[in-house]
């Protein structure tokens, strides 16, 4: 405006006084466009959605009660599941099978004993009920989560809301270690604190105590607008984000739905799906000359040799997700029906995606960096809800759209971003790669150790790395 | 002049000696294939001789059995299938509850055991393992005809007892209106690993390791000549046996047909095949089974290929559940019941099960595998064969010069025309479109099957096609 004022303040002829705003205009004009449009930021559209059972009801509104709730359980519940364990039917391994053949079935022997007579599932219930628990109805189901409040605030300090979304096969329990950690840092040492958070854990719906979807369709932007909805209904209108797994999908999705009321974004895991012919040749550049295609040593230390880490390491450890993605009822069935079953194919990956090398060993490596207590935990969370079933379906509703997982990498991710890279996760991925669809990276770090459940194993590495990543967002 | 002749003489001697030597050189192809020795039981091999004798076995069953596995399927856990979702996502829980509520209340597994005997099952011990199978003889031979040795293998996720009720055709085939030009006595083995055949205990048993030993089984029943056929592993295992064993296998029937080398020409006909079939030696059959390729070969590929890649990598974790779990395990076995019969059975409600079958045969299958409890051993084979990749290994790059008989079913999971197969089985006697029927043949059509095998042997005996070699 001040420059169009400007040229008419100019004195011309009649003829110029015409053309001259006119052409001012004109330029203005497209100038204003191409500034608008070149900030205009390409969101994925909320939409809307019904998963409850039969048709959704049309006058009715939903009921928007937020409702505190505790996990239970019952004698009949433990004398069952001990029933199952007692008459569980074994199948030798062959002989030097070690975790190569899957869950090694002389360990799984040791697991049950201690399963049927050491662990406590009223000790752990009382564990999982010390944070508060709620259950909201969003879009027809029930959504279940956590939500901890710090108890002591120090004077003047802002506590930022953070919402941490689990995966596959995890739990809202994944966050109990981290959890303190973020809302009160200083009592463990962590750093001045200044940075304080409350926590909120949903559960996945389909996941532990939020109700399954009833109808077809239910993916992870389905999911992130429904968390999105949950934190509204909490009161907030800006906050953080935290995941991995599916989790680091979803919270993705939600950054790219509603960037505004997301203050920042931290993933330990991040996806990017097919790439195209110009990553192809950066990645057999790379392995030569990593430097030339921005990748750091780390970087080519992580995610070398190709052919060996990226695909007959990924051939080797996707089995699950290929009869997960076409047939979860299949699949799953039989694992609601023995707990046994349940244990070998949930544990296996808290062995081999803890560390690779675990696969050589006869106990999967499992009690060297998870305690059986926490590892039975998680998964009694699948066993008394019943939810491997609807867990399962979540790859076959989320790959059937989108085989290769990039339908969404047209839509940028503006908000401030985090990301830690974790040394033994599946798939490395080098920063100079994120940005792609990460365009606002405040921070990358490589962590020293840990594998893919980040915030269960490591929980103070990745609050230390959160932190820093909220101080940085916070000060810009 | 004398030199030029010199000079032409070196040059004719040159390409002679080079198309002598291409000769041989290609003639790698028709090498035979290592018979495979190995030891499969527990421990060390003994020192001592392995007991060969040939001991008869019945299938047994208590009341211990019976009542827990009532229990277990009285207290299955079920989830609630999604809205209008047939069997697209597995096998549909509301019909699985119907057929569990039959498994308890009207299946009778003592009913089904006793057929299971009707024919007589033996064990003998073959590199360190017991090998169960079923013979049968035929009840009548007319003056001065002999009875031909077939032995037919079974894959997964079935058994022996697919062959059941083809058995009597190819016995007795007078009695069945098929003429009594050639009648065989039938050897039925369990795949060890499956059913009642004793699992190996040491790694790498794949389908070369089974076709060394029942090549030592026929051996062993004093079989010098003898026909083999064979579909899913059992097509795979025939096929090995053949390249091991070529003068003592007469013919070779397939009810598939599989390649695992595909080179450019395949891709070529893939690409181009539905536009200049002639080319590619398509026929009108094979353009119609195999096109669109996208939807009928790479993603049905995709779609139904999960269980196979979980299986060839983590059995132990895969089949851990299901032999804990009878509904589990029906599940998972009865889902490709329903869709490897037909493709189009995911988009009914009970999964079109019981339009090719009987819940009686279906379940008799599924209880071998759980009163067995070879599950588990059954995925390991998987393993075994397919972790180093489709393609690499020795056996899939040697050529079948036995004469081979095939019989292409039209709701087979993946389509083989017979140019591709050619390629492999470089002896291909009879290939036939069958008008219906899909993956489980003998199972589902024994009587078509039971024809082909009759059309394919009597023009290999008539043409004593197995001298020609």
């Amino acid at each position: 405006e001040s420059v169009l004022s400007r040229i008419r303040s100019f004195e011309y002829s009649q003829k110029n006084a015409v053309l001259v705003p006119a052409a001012a205009l004109g330029v203005g004009g497209m100038l204003l466009y191409w500034l608008r449009s070149g900030r205009k930021i390409k969101t994925i559209d909320m939409g809307d959605g019904w998963w409850g059972s039969g048709e959704r009801p049309l006058k009715a509104k939903e009921d928007e009660s937020i409702r505190p709730f505790k996990i239970e359980t019952s004698d009949k519940e433990i004398e069952d599941l001990h029933w199952r364990l007692d008459h569980f039917r074994f199948t030798p391994h062959v002989e030097g099978a070690a975790f190569h053949y899957g869950f090694n079935s002389s360990y799984l022997r040791k697991v049950v004993a201690y399963w049927r007579n050491q662990f406590d599932w009223r000790k752990q219930v009382e564990v999982l009920n010390k944070y508060p628990h709620f259950h909201t109805t969003i879009e027809g189901i029930d959504i279940h989560f956590i939500h901890v409040k710090p108890s002591y605030v120090p004077h003047g300090r802002a506590v930022q809301p953070l919402l941490m979304v689990h995966g596959w096969p995890g739990s809202f329990y994944e966050f109990y270690k981290i959890i303190p950690l973020l809302t009160e840092p200083a009592r463990h040492g962590l750093n001045e604190g200044d940075v304080v958070f409350e926590v909120i854990c949903p559960s996945i719906p389909g996941y532990g105590f939020s109700e399954a979807p009833h109808q077809k369709g239910f993916d992870s932007i389905a999911t992130a607008r429904i968390f999105h909805k949950l934190m509204n209904r909490l009161g907030f209108k800006e906050y953080y984000l935290q995941g991995g797994d599916w989790g680091s999908r979803i919270t993705t999705n939600m950054a790219q739905m509603l960037p505004q009321s997301v203050k920042g974004l931290h993933l330990n895991v991040v996806f990017i799906g097919k790439q195209g012919l110009g990553r192809l040749i950066c990645i057999m550049l790379g392995a030569y000359a990593p430097w030339l295609v921005g990748l750091s040593r780390e970087d080519a230390r992580r995610f070398y040799p190709f052919m060996q880490k990226n695909v007959y390491d990924v051939l080797r450890e996707s089995g699950y997700l290929h009869i997960q993605g076409t047939k979860p009822d299949t699949a799953g069935c039989g694992l609601n029906d023995s707990p046994v079953g349940l244990a070998a194919y949930i544990l296996e990956k808290f062995s081999t995606w803890t560390d690779k090398s675990f696969l050589y060993k006869d106990d999967g490596g499992l009690e060297s960096k998870f305690s059986l207590d926490e590892l039975l935990t998680n998964v009694m969370i699948y066993w008394v809800t019943s939810s491997i079933v609807s867990s399962m379906r979540y790859y076959k509703e989320n790959f059937s759209k989108d085989p290769d997982l990039s339908a969404h990498n047209r839509y940028s991710v503006y908000v401030p971003t985090g990301i830690a890279a974790f040394p033994q996760e599946i798939l490395h991925m080098p920063r100079v790669w994120a940005k792609d669809v990460y365009r606002n990276i405040i921070s990358y770090s490589y962590m020293p150790r840990g594998g893919h459940f980040a915030a269960f194993e490591e929980p103070k590495l990745l609050a230390q790395d959160i932190m820093q990543f909220v101080r940085k967002v916070e000060q810009l | 002049c004398s030199s030029l002749a010199g000079i032409m003489l070196l040059e004719v001697f040159l390409v002679l000696g080079t198309l002598l030597i291409y000769f041989l050189f290609s003639k790698k192809k028709e090498e035979t294939l290592p018979f495979k020795d190995g030891w499969w039981g527990k421990g060390q091999k003994p020192v001592t001789q392995e007991d060969t004798s040939v001991r008869p076995f019945k299938v047994e069953t208590t009341e211990e059995e019976l009542s827990d596995l009532f229990r277990r399927l009285d207290q299955a856990r079920f989830t609630e299938p999604l809205e209008n979702s047939c069997f697209h996502y597995g096998t549909n829980s509301v019909h699985l509850r119907k057929v569990v509520s039959y498994w308890k209340n009207q299946f009778n597994w003592k009913k089904q055991v006793e057929v299971l005997n009707k024919y007589p099952q033996f064990k003998t011990k073959i590199q360190g393992i017991d090998i169960h199978f079923v013979h049968v003889k035929p009840p009548r031979l007319p003056e001065g005809q002999a009875a031909k040795p077939l032995l037919m293998v079974h894959g997964w996720p079935g058994s022996f007892y697919e062959f059941y009720k083809i058995i009597p055709l190819l016995t007795d085939p007078a009695s069945h209106g098929l003429g009594d030009e050639h009648i065989f006595e039938v050897i039925c083995p369990s795949i060890p690993g499956y059913g009642f055949s004793e699992a190996p205990h040491k790694k790498g048993f794949n389908s070369v390791s089974a076709a060394s030993v029942f090549y030592e089984l026929m051996l062993r029943l004093g079989f010098n000549e003898f026909y083999t056929q064979g579909g899913d592993w059992g097509w795979l295992i025939c096929t090995n046996l053949a390249q091991i064993a070529p003068n003592h296998v007469k013919g070779l029937h397939l009810n598939m047909a599989s390649v695992s080398k595909l080179g450019l020409t395949h891709l070529l006909s893939i690409l181009l095949g539905r536009y200049f079939p002639g080319l590619f030696g398509f026929q009108d059959e094979d353009v119609r089974r195999m096109f669109p390729f996208l939807k009928k070969g790479l993603y049905r590929i995709l779609s139904e290929s999960g269980y196979a890649h979980i299986q060839a990598t983590k059995p132990d974790t895969v089949g851990c559940g299901l032999n804990d779990s009878p509904v589990g395990l029906a599940a998972y076995i009865l889902e490709k019941f329903s869709s490897w019969t037909d493709m189009e059975f995911q988009n009914l409600e009970d999964g079109g099960l019981e339009r090719k079958f009987s819940l009686d045969d279906l379940l008799t299958n599924v209880m071998i595998y759980w009163v067995s409890g070879c599950i588990v051993s059954s995925m390991c084979f998987y393993k075994e064969n397919l972790q180093k990749g489709i393609g690499t290994q020795k056996h899939e790059k040697l050529t079948v010069q036995v004469p081979t008989g095939i019989a292409s079913f039209p709701n087979e999971i993946l389509h083989t025309p017979q140019a591709w197969a050619k390629k492999k089985y470089t002896n291909i006697v009879s290939f036939h479109f069958m008008p219906r029927g899909g993956h489980f043949a003998a199972f589902e059509e024994p009587e078509l099957l039971a024809k082909d095998i009759l059309q394919f042997v009597g023009k290999v005996e008539k043409e004593q096609l197995w001298k020609k070699k």
